[in-house]
């Protein structure tokens, strides 16, 4: 029952899926000046995963991401709750942001901001979402393998 | 005395921890947190007593103004002694009551913590602090009385006296925080120096906080959880049910007393009228019990009574008496439970009907249990009788009737220290099999700890003055007036002593012609157990409890998305329409769009009247993402590329994730089990409802926008220019914690729903 979908489908969505990533990941780190962030760029990278199920099922989204949602979600909520505490050890309040400058050698002076650390915490929660949703969801009824 | 708090909690700790070596000693080591609060009491006493209370304070919360504080007074310090100088005997004792088991010694950590959490009520200072200690009272009180937990009746029992206290706590913690929004502070030393009047609020907050001490303290009509709680062991029994935890009602009646009398006329009678029940009421019951464990909860019920009515009153020269029969019930009784649990240790049974000879075969707690028992009839030269003097002069000063009651109640109390003397001392019922002990070892707790108590309790009668400054301090406190009542051996032939003298003679009396007694109570009870009362009342409400959730649970909870929905929405289209309704409001018009606007508006309007009409589940989903993506575009020509973006992705993720489940459904709805028209009535509803509240809520903004603010403080205080975005990860990133949280627990659920079904579908194929 099961029919795989054409080769050129699969080739072109590897193809895109790079660049879309590229452009989650700049989402990511532009949204502190530009629209975007981490929300934005973690919904971005969820369509890539959409898109490479698409073109070979859940088995070939376990090669490509081969973590389990579960961890992506917990490891962001730990990276989004720990930027609140680290926050705590130079006297701050909880989640209260800093930032600092940095002239890093090629790319030039580049400001870092703390709450990016928490964005990237929501990013990772937002693709372990829609990881696990394409994995629960899209698992095939008739595929013989137990999803994880 | 946070370190005394904290040197219980740790022994309570210790003892869990190490339980295999400390096993054997669990109870001495437990009995290092009595002593500990005996040991602060030497080094502090006087100071407190001179008028100088100890004071400590940790901020907590300092936003919310929270503090942990601790104020002990002559008042609290009083109650501390009652608590540690009871509790060490009490621990000593049940060294030889239990044998070393891991279970008894849980049963030792659990003790200390109780030890550990009275402490921290008498002594605390803020309200929300003491209800923390409160309740952990109740807890550790409900795994003490539930220790025999293969026994149905124990566990049962357990669950009554949790339910019943902790009820009575949480009705106690709206109250304090009622009576705090009234006072403007959580300090109890700051309530009762300048006693809020003068606001209904006040009448439910005192009536809130007498609930949850007439619960604690098994007053009428809540008392019936306190006889069922004899089903823990006895340390626990004589320890928290009759010497220390029911006597955290008194205390907050009390400490409280005056302040609520300042407020609201009623609180006199009402604390007159629930103390009379309960000490009339109690001291009959008791002439029933056979079980001789029964028969002191019951006594303990009516002296609870006597107490609640004394200290609750508000009156200075009550409050003095009230006090001092709180030591002499604390001493007598804790004596009573412990030699009642070397009787059963020993015996293997507590009916007074069968034990036999005990008098001969037990001679030295024969004489231990008679002198507590002395003191308990307020017999001259006890500590019960100096201090039911002081507590009669007191009464007669009042109103003769409050001393009618009293001295009835002082005749039951003789009638049933009769009934427990001769059952658990004379000769056995003819017709049952009697039970005798065997002679106890001078050097066995089981003796010398109640032995202890019993010397306490006569040699105090004897020499009053021992605790006369420590109950006079506790009643200048808390009445606020400096005159020193009496404590007398022999207060000379006053009239407080006719009614004493008239009720001890008529309890003699009853005691005389006990035979009688039974026979009258019998017949009584008979009848009266066909009547209501609380027990009965406490076991019908507890199903008709569970049956009420059951079914509301089963009307709202009846698994139909379409009902859920319904019902969301309209709560959420009623509350907001039924604020509103006589406020006015005023619509604004709104300022005319631009074409494109307008043709935005239609297409999301066309799609959005388009999908009733369509019978194919997958076109629905185009259409609902095309409504999707026509706000997204709205929201780009508004300006907000952001809004536009998310709103893009989260639209084309939720087509695609349709889609995954559109796979397993059938391809066109099949015709709705309900009717159409309520279903087109609510999204009426809602439609109108966010069409007027759009209008509406332009015009009616009462305070300054936010926007702008957060604008502005964007980039200097967040180093960032997308407002949306230091919004979301910086101003409110608390609340974006919260989301994302709730995220991964919503895609868990889902998961977690979906998965077993794929795999139930794949295991019939």
């Amino acid at each position: 029952m099961k029919t795989r979908p054409s080769a050129i489908l699969e080739a072109g969505v590897i193809a895109v899926s790079g660049p879309v990533l590229v452009f989650s990941a700049y989402l990511l780190f532009a949204g502190h000046n530009q629209p975007g962030g981490g929300f934005a760029g973690g919904l971005v990278a969820g369509v890539a995963v959409l898109l490479v199920w698409a073109a070979g099922g859940t088995d070939t989204v376990r090669k490509v991401l081969p973590v389990r949602s579960t961890v992506l979600m917990g490891v962001g909520l730990l990276v989004a709750a720990g930027t609140g505490f680290a926050a705590l050890l130079p006297g701050l309040a909880f989640l209260e942001s800093g930032y600092a400058e940095l002239s890093i050698p090629l790319v030039g002076d580049v400001k870092i901001v703390s709450a990016l650390f928490f964005d990237i915490g929501v990013y990772l929660v937002v693709i372990g979402m829609v990881l696990a949703l394409v994995r629960a969801l899209g698992e095939d009824a008739t595929a013989e393998e137990v999803p994880q | 005395m946070a370190l005394v708090v904290l040197i219980h909690l740790a022994v309570a700790g210790i003892l869990v921890l190490f339980r295999r070596p400390l096993g054997r000693w669990a109870f001495v080591v437990g009995a290092l947190g009595p002593a500990s609060t005996l040991l602060w009491a030497a080094l502090n006493g006087s100071r407190v007593l001179s008028g100088d209370p100890a004071t400590e304070s940790f901020t907590w919360v300092a936003s919310l103004d929270l503090t942990i504080a601790f104020r002990v007074d002559a008042y609290s310090l009083l109650f501390l002694l009652v608590v540690a100088g009871i509790g060490l005997p009490i621990f000593l004792y049940s060294q030889s009551y239990f044998s070393p088991s891991s279970r008894a010694t849980n049963f030792a950590a659990t003790m200390t913590l109780f030890a550990g959490s009275m402490v921290g009520l008498v002594a605390a200072d803020h309200l929300l602090a003491l209800f923390v200690f409160w309740e952990l009272t109740t807890i550790t009180s409900y795994l003490l009385i539930g220790y025999y937990d293969q026994k149905a009746e124990a566990r049962s029992a357990a669950l009554h006296a949790a339910l019943v206290t902790g009820g009575g706590g949480l009705a106690m913690l709206g109250g304090i925080v009622l009576l705090a929004g009234e006072a403007g502070t959580y300090l109890i030393s700051e309530i009762t120096a300048n006693p809020p009047v003068g606001s209904n609020v006040l009448t439910v907050a005192w009536a809130l906080i007498l609930l949850g001490a007439v619960t604690k303290s098994a007053q009428f009509p809540f008392h019936a959880w306190l006889p069922g709680a004899m089903a823990a062991p006895t340390p626990a029994s004589a320890f928290l049910h009759s010497a220390t935890m029911v006597k955290a009602g008194i205390f907050l009646v009390g400490r409280l007393g005056f302040a609520g009398v300042a407020a609201a006329d009623w609180w006199q009678p009402a604390v007159f009228t629930i103390g009379f029940i309960t000490m009339v009421l109690g001291g009959w019951r008791a002439l029933r019990q056979y079980d001789l464990k029964l028969l002191l909860a019951f006594g303990t019920v009516s002296q609870l009574g006597f107490m609640f009515l004394l200290l609750g009153s508000g009156i200075p020269a009550l409050a003095f008496g009230g006090l001092a029969i709180l030591v002499g019930h604390a001493l007598f009784k804790a004596t009573l439970f412990l030699s009642v649990g070397a009787i059963d240790h020993e015996t293997g049974t507590r009916d007074l009907r069968r034990l036999s000879g005990l008098r001969r075969s037990m001679p030295r707690l024969f004489w231990v249990t008679t002198a507590a028992a002395l003191s308990m009839t307020a017999m001259p030269l006890t500590l019960g009788f100096a201090a039911k003097e002081a507590a009669f002069d007191g009464l007669l000063a009042e109103s003769v009737w409050l001393i009618a009651a009293a001295a009835t109640a002082s005749t039951l109390t003789v009638a049933y220290t009769a009934r427990f003397m001769f059952g658990a001392f004379g000769p056995a019922v003819p017709g049952t099999e009697p039970a005798t002990g065997k002679r106890l070892a001078s050097r066995s707790a089981l003796l010398w700890a109640p032995a202890l108590l019993a010397v306490m309790s006569v040699g105090i009668g004897l020499l009053p003055t021992l605790v006369l400054p420590i109950v006079n301090g506790a009643a200048k406190v808390v009445s606020g007036v400096a005159k020193a009542g009496k404590l007398v051996i022999w207060p000379g032939f006053v009239p407080a002593l006719a009614w004493s003298l008239a009720s001890l003679t008529a309890g003699l009396l009853l005691a005389w012609r006990r035979q009688l007694v039974d026979r009258t109570t019998e017949a009584v009870g008979r009848v009266a157990e066909r009547l209501p009362s609380a027990d009965t009342a406490y076991r019908r409400s507890i199903p008709a409890l569970l049956r009420f959730a059951d079914r509301s649970s089963g009307l709202l909870q009846n698994g139909s998305l379409p009902a859920y929905i319904a019902i969301i929405l309209m709560v959420a289209v009623t509350a907001p329409t039924v604020a509103a309704i006589g406020e006015s409001p005023v619509l604004v018009t709104p300022p005319g769009g631009s074409m494109l606007e307008w043709i935005l508006g239609a297409l999301i309007v066309g799609f959005a009247v388009a999908l009733p009409f369509v019978r194919r589940r997958f076109a629905v989903v185009i259409l609902l993402g095309g409504v999707g993506y026509g706000i997204a575009a709205l929201y780009s020509v508004f300006g907000g590329p952001d809004l536009t973006l998310t709103q893009l992705l989260v639209e084309t993720l939720a087509v695609a994730l349709f889609a995954f489940v559109l796979r397993h459904l059938p391809a066109t709805f099949s015709r709705p089990a309900t009717a159409r028209l309520p279903r087109l009535a609510v999204a009426l509803a809602v439609g109108a409802f966010v069409f007027f509240a759009g209008l509406v809520v332009n015009g009616a903004r009462s305070s300054e926008t936010i926007s702008d603010t957060l604008v502005a403080d964007s980039v200097p205080e967040a180093a960032g220019s997308n407002v949306v975005n230091v919004i979301l990860v910086d101003f409110r990133a608390f609340d974006t914690l919260g989301e994302i949280t709730v995220l991964v627990a919503a895609a868990l659920g889902a998961a977690g729903l979906v998965i077993p079904v794929i795999r139930d579908a794949r295991s019939r194929t």
